[in-house]
Formats: C-alpha cells, structure tokens, sequence
C-alpha cells in the first residue's frame, strides 16, 4: 500500500488542509471599523469590564441624547432594562439570594422598587445601599455590585 | 506483492463492493446512533454533574417550557453544525483546543461558575441562527434588540467578536446560576442552605427524566 501514489495523494491531501486553513485565514482579517470615540473621552467616561468587552458605544446607552457628550445624561432604570429586560427577570436571575431573603433585585424591604442607580454606576464604582444599614453583613450576602 | 493483492480483489470485485457498501452502511448506522443517541437530555445527564444545566434546560424556553413547547437537542447549540473538520479546525485555528477539553473534560474538576465567563465560546452562534434566521429584521424584536443585533453582525470576524451568548445569558439554562448555586454555593454563607432546594430539583428531575 504504502507507494509512491499513496504518499502523493497525502501530499496533495495535506496540501489542501493547509491552503484552507490559510484561506480561511485571510477572510477573516478584520475589516476597518468605523472610529467610534475619542481616547480622551472614554477615559474620561470609562465603561464597566462586562459592557466595554461587549464594545458598546456611547450611543446605546445614551439613546437618542444627540451627539454631544457634554448633553448626555444618566439613563434611568428604562436605559437599563431596554437590554437588561425587566426587574423582574434581574431578580430571577440572583433566584437562589431569596432563599436567604439577601437578593439585591428583590429586596426585602423593598421587594423590586429600587432604581438601578442605588448601587449601579457606570462611569465611577459602584455602590450597594443595604451597606446604609448592614454594614458588616453585606459583604457576605453578595459580592461587590459589579 | 501489490500486483498480487489487486488482482486478488478483482477477482472477488463484487464481494469487496458488497463488504465495502455493508460496512458503510454500519458506520452511518452507527454514526446516526451515536448521534442521536448522544443528542438528548437524557444521555447528558449520565454524567451526574450536568444536572443543574439540565434541571434549568427544562426551566427554558428552549428545553420544553415554552408555548410551543419545543425541545431543542443540547448539540444544537453546543456543537458546531457544518461538519467534524472544520470544527477541528476552527478550534485549533481560535487556540480555544483547551477550552473544548476543559469543556468535556473531568466535570468534577470543573468550576462551573467561573466557567459561564467564556460561554460565548461553548454556544454555536450558527446553532441559534439556524432557527432565529432573521434576528437582524423580525419586526416583533424590539428595537433595542435590532439594534444591538447589527451590532453583534459589525463585530463579526473582527478581534472584538462576540457570541449570542455574550448578552444573552442563561438562554437555554433559564436560572442557571440559582441551579448551580444550589449544588455548589459561590458565597461561603449559603453553604449547607440549600439542601432542600436541591433535593427539590433531584426530585423533579427524576420525574421527567423518567
Ligand atoms: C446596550 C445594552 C445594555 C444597556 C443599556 C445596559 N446593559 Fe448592562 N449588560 C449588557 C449586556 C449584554 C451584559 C452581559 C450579559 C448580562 O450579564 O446580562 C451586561 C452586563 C451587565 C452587568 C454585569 C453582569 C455580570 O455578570 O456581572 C451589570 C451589573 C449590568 N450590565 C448593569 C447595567 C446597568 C445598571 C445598566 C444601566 C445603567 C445597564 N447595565 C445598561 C447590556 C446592556
Ligand atoms: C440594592 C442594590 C442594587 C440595585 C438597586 C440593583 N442592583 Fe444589580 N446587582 C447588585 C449586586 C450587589 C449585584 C451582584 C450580586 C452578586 O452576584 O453577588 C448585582 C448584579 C446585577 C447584575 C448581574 C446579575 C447576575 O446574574 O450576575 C445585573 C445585570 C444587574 N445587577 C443589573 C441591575 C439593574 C439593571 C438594576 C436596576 C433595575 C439593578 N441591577 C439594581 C445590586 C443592586
Ligand atoms: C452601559 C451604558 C453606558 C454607556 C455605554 C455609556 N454611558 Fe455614560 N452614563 C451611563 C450612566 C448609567 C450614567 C449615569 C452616571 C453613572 O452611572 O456613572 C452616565 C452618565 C454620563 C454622563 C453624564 C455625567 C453626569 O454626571 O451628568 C456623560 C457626559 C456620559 N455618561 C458620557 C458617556 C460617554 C462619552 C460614553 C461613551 C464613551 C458613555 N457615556 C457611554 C451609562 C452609559
Ligand atoms: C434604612 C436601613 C436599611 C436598609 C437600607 C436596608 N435594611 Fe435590611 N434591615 C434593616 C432593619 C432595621 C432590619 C431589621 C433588623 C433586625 O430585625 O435584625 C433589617 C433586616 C434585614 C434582613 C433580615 C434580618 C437579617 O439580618 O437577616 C435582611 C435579610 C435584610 N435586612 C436585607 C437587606 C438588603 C438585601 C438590603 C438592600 C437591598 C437592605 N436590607 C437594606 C434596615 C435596612
Ligand atoms: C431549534 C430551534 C432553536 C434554536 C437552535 C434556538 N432557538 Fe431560541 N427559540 C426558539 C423558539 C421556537 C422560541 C420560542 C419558544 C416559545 O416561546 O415557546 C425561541 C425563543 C428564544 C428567545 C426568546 C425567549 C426568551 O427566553 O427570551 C430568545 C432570546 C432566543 N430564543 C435566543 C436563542 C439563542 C441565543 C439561541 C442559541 C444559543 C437559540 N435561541 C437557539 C427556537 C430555537
Ligand atoms: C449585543 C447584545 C446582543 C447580542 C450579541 C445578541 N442579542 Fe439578541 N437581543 C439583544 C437585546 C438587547 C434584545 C431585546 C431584549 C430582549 O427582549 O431580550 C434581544 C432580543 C433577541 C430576541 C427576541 C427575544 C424576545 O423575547 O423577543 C431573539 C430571538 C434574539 N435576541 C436572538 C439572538 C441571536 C440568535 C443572537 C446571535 C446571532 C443574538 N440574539 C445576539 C441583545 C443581543
Ligand atoms: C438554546 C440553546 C441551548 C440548548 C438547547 C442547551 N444549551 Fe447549554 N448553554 C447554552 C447557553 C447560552 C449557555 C451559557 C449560559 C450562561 O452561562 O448564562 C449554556 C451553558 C451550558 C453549560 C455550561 C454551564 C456553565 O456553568 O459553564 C453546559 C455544561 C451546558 N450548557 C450543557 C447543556 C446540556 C446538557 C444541554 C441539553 C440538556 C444543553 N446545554 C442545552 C445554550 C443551550
């Protein structure tokens, strides 16, 4: 089995893989992306690590505000949920916090009723404002508010 | 030598074609078998630590809890469509060798929690696309959702690529992270909490696996 025609044919066979794999290569090269914001601006305006990976741009979030940054404003609990859904979907989410009654998104006290903005910020640290009250027990309820 | 062995099997020509199309024939059987045998829930939950991904598929849309009440195959969204090679190939291509073995491999070994980081690695977009044909255009999307479609297209084959499941999370696996939780807390303090939630979920499984 092992002759010349058989060693050929691998050849050509392996031959082939390569220039696929090449090929393939080549259509992948990223295509020139339109230049989205000044460096300046987004360190000024740093996104969070889970937004910045997904590459948004300033304008979906702040959604119809025009094109100056210097007019944007913050966007609301309905900025967020436009893509986050609803409130009751984020509470579902973190399902297994009730069971222990610690869930930020259905807070005992305040079952689903607090604006995003209590804890979540998106330009500077965010904050969580059961620490207003539970000082020491947060910190084992949940993590950093991301 | 070789002369000899072919005109041996031109002698028996029809016996080596009826051997060759008998064993074919085997191997598509088998292949078939195997893939539908490999497809449904039921063998993925062979492996004991699965269960929380299969409790919650059975909590989504997509694994029988919708109004049509469509199941779809673990294998649609999770392995790669075309065919064997080129998944080979892409994965070797992307580096991600390693991801596939850490997903298929010791599950045991595996932290579930941290591993959802990458999902968009382990989820075939193609999978989602064969069914959701028109994400960019169905008009009964949100606009927000149009929008954010086009974007995820623009990315496409750029070094900022991401998958459907970069944004949607626990598609497929509705509550999956409570389903891990229960099994294995994140937080020390929900350590020993959750026992009975679990042996809800044992139970509930059990009963529709059955
Ligand atoms: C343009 C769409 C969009 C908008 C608007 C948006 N997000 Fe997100 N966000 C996402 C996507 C997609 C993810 C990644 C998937 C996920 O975890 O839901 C994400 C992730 C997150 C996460 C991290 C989840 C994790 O796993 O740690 C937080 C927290 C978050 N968003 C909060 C917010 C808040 C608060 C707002 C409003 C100020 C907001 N988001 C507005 C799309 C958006
Ligand atoms: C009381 C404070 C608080 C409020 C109010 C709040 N969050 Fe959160 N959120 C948190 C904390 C804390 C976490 C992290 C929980 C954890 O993973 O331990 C979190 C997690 C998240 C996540 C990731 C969930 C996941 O499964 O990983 C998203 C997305 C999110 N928040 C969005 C929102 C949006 C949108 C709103 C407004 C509707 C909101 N949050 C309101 C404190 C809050
Ligand atoms: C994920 C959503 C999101 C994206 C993307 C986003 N922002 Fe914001 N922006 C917010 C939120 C929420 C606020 C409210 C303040 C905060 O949370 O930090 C805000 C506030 C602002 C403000 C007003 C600050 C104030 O105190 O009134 C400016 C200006 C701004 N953003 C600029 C930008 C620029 C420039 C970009 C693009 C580089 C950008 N934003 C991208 C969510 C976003
Ligand atoms: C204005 C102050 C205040 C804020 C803000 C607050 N709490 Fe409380 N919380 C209290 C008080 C007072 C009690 C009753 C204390 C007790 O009975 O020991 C309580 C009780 C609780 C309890 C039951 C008792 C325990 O310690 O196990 C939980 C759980 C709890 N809070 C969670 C939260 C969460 C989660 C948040 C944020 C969403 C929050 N709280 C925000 C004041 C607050
Ligand atoms: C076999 C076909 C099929 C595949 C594959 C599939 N879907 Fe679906 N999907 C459906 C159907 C059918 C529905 C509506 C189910 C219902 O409501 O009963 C649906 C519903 C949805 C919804 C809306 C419901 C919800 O829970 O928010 C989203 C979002 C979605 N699919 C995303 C995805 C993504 C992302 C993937 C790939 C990981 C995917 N689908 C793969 C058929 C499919
Ligand atoms: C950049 C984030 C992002 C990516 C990537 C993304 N989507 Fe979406 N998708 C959204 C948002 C935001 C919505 C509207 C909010 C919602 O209803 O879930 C949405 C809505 C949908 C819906 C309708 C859900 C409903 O209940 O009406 C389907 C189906 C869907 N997406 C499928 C896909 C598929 C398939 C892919 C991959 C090809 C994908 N999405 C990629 C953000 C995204
Ligand atoms: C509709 C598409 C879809 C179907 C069908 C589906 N999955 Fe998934 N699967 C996903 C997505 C999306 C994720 C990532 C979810 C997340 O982390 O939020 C995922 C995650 C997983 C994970 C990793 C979980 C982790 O913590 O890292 C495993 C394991 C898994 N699925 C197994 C299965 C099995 C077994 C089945 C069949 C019973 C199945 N999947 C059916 C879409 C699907």
């Amino acid at each position: 089995m092992c002759n010349k025609k058989t060693l050929y044919l691998v050849g050509v066979f392996l031959f082939f893989n390569a220039m696929y794999l090449i090929g393939s290569e080549v259509s992948k090269t990223p295509p020139a992306q339109e230049v989205a914001v000044s460096a300046e601006l987004q360190e000024k305006f740093p996104l969070k690590n889970h937004h910045a990976k997904l590459s948004l741009k300033c304008a979906d979030c702040h959604e119809g505000q025009g094109d100056e940054p210097e007019n944007f404003q913050m966007i609301g609990d309905e900025g967020c949920l436009s893509c986050h859904k609803s409130k009751q979907y984020l509470a579902d989410r973190l399902k297994f916090m009730d069971v222990l009654h610690v869930n930020p998104h259905n807070s005992i006290h305040d079952g689903q009723r607090l604006y995003c903005d209590e804890c979540h910020f998106e330009h500077q640290k965010s904050e969580n404002m059961c620490l207003n009250c539970h000082s020491n027990d947060v910190k084992i309820w949940m993590k950093d508010t991301p | 030598m070789i002369k000899k062995v072919f005109l041996f099997i031109k002698s028996k020509l029809f016996i080596f074609v009826m051997a060759g199309v008998f064993i074919g024939l085997l191997f598509s059987l088998g292949m078939y078998e195997g893939l539908h045998r490999t497809s449904n829930d039921k063998f993925c939950i062979v492996c004991h630590e699965m269960a929380p991904m299969v409790a919650s598929y059975h909590s989504n849309v997509h694994g029988g809890a919708g109004k049509s009440g469509i199941k779809v195959a673990c294998v649609t969204c999770h392995l790669p469509h075309d065919n064997v090679l080129n998944y080979i190939y892409t994965k070797a291509k992307n580096g991600v060798v390693e991801g596939a073995i850490h997903f298929f491999g010791n599950p045991d070994a595996i932290d579930w929690h941290k591993n959802r980081q990458r999902r968009d690695e382990f989820v075939v977009d193609e999978g989602c696309i064969s069914c959701h044909t028109n994400y960019t255009t169905n008009p009964n999307i949100s606009e927000k959702g149009i929008k954010m479609h086009k974007h995820y297209v623009s990315l496409q084959d750029t070094d900022k690529q991401i998958g459907c499941a970069s944004c949607h999370v626990e598609i497929g696996h509705k509550g999956l992270r409570s389903m891990l939780n229960y099994y294995k807390p994140e937080y020390e303090f929900y350590d020993g909490k959750f026992d009975s939630k679990k042996e809800a979920v044992e139970k509930q499984l059990l009963e529709t696996l059955k």
